[in-house]
């Protein structure tokens, strides 16, 4: 069963087209990483799901029922933007309105269980303005936990965040995501965090899915390439550019080959031409790579 | 995977928005400090124009007299019987009055619904409410137990302020019982404003000044009207007008605002 799926949908804001007739399928017990430039049509997606504003066209279905039906609807936790509390009320008041807002039966309980799973067990009387922003983001996804929903959506949740917090909510989305009967839906910027957690990935531009597919796809898809040291790696660069059609240096000053070639091809290659290999060997692009490289080829068509 | 989803029912749905809206208007400072204000609005009326009776002050320019009239009676700031109501009568003691509130009803409604937009509070609401209805329900009844409450500090503080001031509680041909009764249609008449200030709030959303100011607008509408529906001598029958009338609005501009959380982004 699909817990999401989106066909045709469309969004206008004025006489700007946000969404071009979006399509998206996202497993339940995925965790689905949505991922686009800014303004490509991410929030305004989530936003859709979650019944915050309008579509112009096209259908949401959520668990096979269509997105307005308030039972499933109760079941959905979210963190758009930043989280909805009141900045002069605590942790805890706000906790606590929204554990109503959902009829919660023992709300102290579940309260108390979710903000020691962000790690924020000990702030709970402290009043929301003065958490930080990783606190308040960490508070948002508290929220959004509350009544074991069925469907988690977040926006940009890292975004923002000093290396310190970065790694608190690395922790606390991988043991949120632990959890196979929920479906988390979560869009960043941060492409490496979510390729840590994401089993599911779907890229969108310009208000159109332009790919979906799974971690395994991904992988599949991920080119190898070799890399390598050379001692004299300007002239090794214009040697290798001059056989194989692809040749980058990276930001660790390594020589990338991706064209398919052997490792000993390009040593004896360079060795005849009086260039050392220092350092070489075999990866695989990462998805920001392969992002990179789909949005490339895009522009290019 | 198949997942199932407990039913709600519309009670149950309706009793945990209730339940948050009277969490949220009883747990801040605002409802208090405008309950406030109304307590002390009467108390001061009272007793400064009591003070000033009688003053006579004179314009340099012209050298008109101007004679200060305080009020005769306490009751003459809930309201005054219908044989002398005069709606287009501007004096100090037919302005500063009970009907002063209508406006402040505008504050209060405005105030609290866009705290919910302003916040980010909303978002957390209609993600797991997809019927308007129950939000809009909701407010409609918090807002009118908060009103109801400032109508009644305004009464405290009349009689409080009548009994500082030395003024004479006789209620006249109205009885204790007009009194009651023109409390009651007074009730009725919040509850029309109330479903008229919702409206105005729902479209403003996080724009409090927006809402307040088309709420005021409204207000300055229906404002002459009120004394002649709400006498100090009212019976059963304007009661029921006046709460008939709330019931109306309420449903109605209940339907609008509804209709404008429908079509409209929340966020």
């Amino acid at each position: 069963m699909n817990a999401i799926e989106i066909r045709g949908l469309t969004k206008n804001f004025g006489s700007k087209q946000a969404l071009k007739g979006l399509n998206m399928t996202v497993p339940a017990g995925a965790i689905y990483g949505f991922i686009g430039e800014n303004g490509s049509g991410k929030s305004t997606t989530e936003k859709l799901i979650c019944g915050l504003m309008p579509s112009n066209g096209g259908t949401i279905k959520l668990y096979g029922k269509d997105y307005t039906d308030p039972d499933v609807r109760a079941r959905i936790g979210v963190l758009i933007e930043a989280p909805g509390c009141f900045p002069n009320m605590s942790v805890w008041g706000n906790m606590m309105l929204q554990a109503a807002n959902l009829g919660l039966k023992k709300p102290e309980e579940e309260i108390g269980k979710v903000l020691k799973l962000v790690r924020m067990e000990g702030a709970a009387s402290n009043k929301f303005k003065n958490c930080s922003l990783g606190m308040k983001q960490r508070i948002g996804i508290a929220m959004a936990l509350l009544g074991d929903p069925a469907l988690l959506v977040l926006d940009e949740p890292i975004n923002g965040l000093d290396a310190d917090g970065m790694r608190i909510m690395r922790e606390v989305l991988t043991d949120i995501t632990k959890d196979k009967n929920r479906t988390v839906l979560i869009s960043s910027h941060i492409l490496g965090e979510l390729e840590k957690i994401a089993t599911h990935y779907g890229i969108v531009r310009g208000g159109r899915m332009i790919k979906e597919m799974t971690a395994e796809e991904l992988d599949a898809g991920c080119r190898t390439y070799i890399y390598l040291q050379a001692a004299e790696r300007n002239r090794a660069k214009a040697l290798l550019s001059c056989k194989y059609a692809r040749v980058e240096e990276d930001e660790s000053d390594y020589i990338r080959v991706y064209d398919e070639a052997r490792a000993e091809e390009i040593v004896s290659y360079l060795y005849e031409s009086g260039i050392t290999v220092s350092e070489i060997g075999t990866s695989k692009i990462g998805l920001e790579e392969y992002y990179m490289d789909l949005m490339h080829e895009k522009e290019v068509r | 995977m198949e997942m199932r989803f407990e039913k709600s029912s519309f009670g149950k749905r309706l009793s945990s928005m209730l339940k948050v809206d009277f969490c949220r208007m009883f747990t801040t400072r605002f409802l208090y400090i405008m309950v406030g204000i109304c307590l002390v609005m009467p108390i001061l009326i009272l007793v400064m124009t009591t003070m000033m009776d009688g003053s006579v002050t004179v314009d340099p320019q012209t050298g008109v007299e101007t004679v200060m009239e305080g009020f005769d009676n306490t009751w003459q700031a809930i309201g005054t019987v219908s044989s002398e109501t005069n709606p287009m009568a501007m004096g100090l003691t037919t302005m500063c009055n009970i009907n002063m509130l209508y406006f402040f009803i505008a504050v209060l409604v405005g105030v609290f619904v866009a705290d919910d937009f302003r916040s980010g509070y909303a978002k957390n609401i209609f993600t797991v409410r997809a019927k308007k209805t129950d939000y809009v329900i909701s407010k409609t009844v918090t807002c009118f137990v908060g009103c109801a409450l400032m109508f009644l500090g305004f009464f405290v503080g009349t009689v409080l302020g009548g009994a500082i001031a030395g003024l004479p509680f006789d209620t006249g041909s109205a009885g204790i019982a007009g009194v009651v009764m023109c409390m009651l249609s007074k009730l009725g008449m919040v509850a029309v404003f109330v479903g008229m200030d919702f409206a105005a709030s729902a479209a403003a959303k996080g724009r409090t000044w927006m809402s307040i100011v088309i709420s005021m607008v409204a207000a300055m509408l229906l404002y002459m009207m009120v004394p002649m529906i709400t006498p100090l001598d009212s019976g059963i029958v304007n009661v029921i007008g006046c709460f008939v009338a709330g019931g109306i609005v309420c449903v109605g501009l209940g339907a609008v605002s509804n209709a404008i959380l429908k079509k409209t982004s929340l966020v």
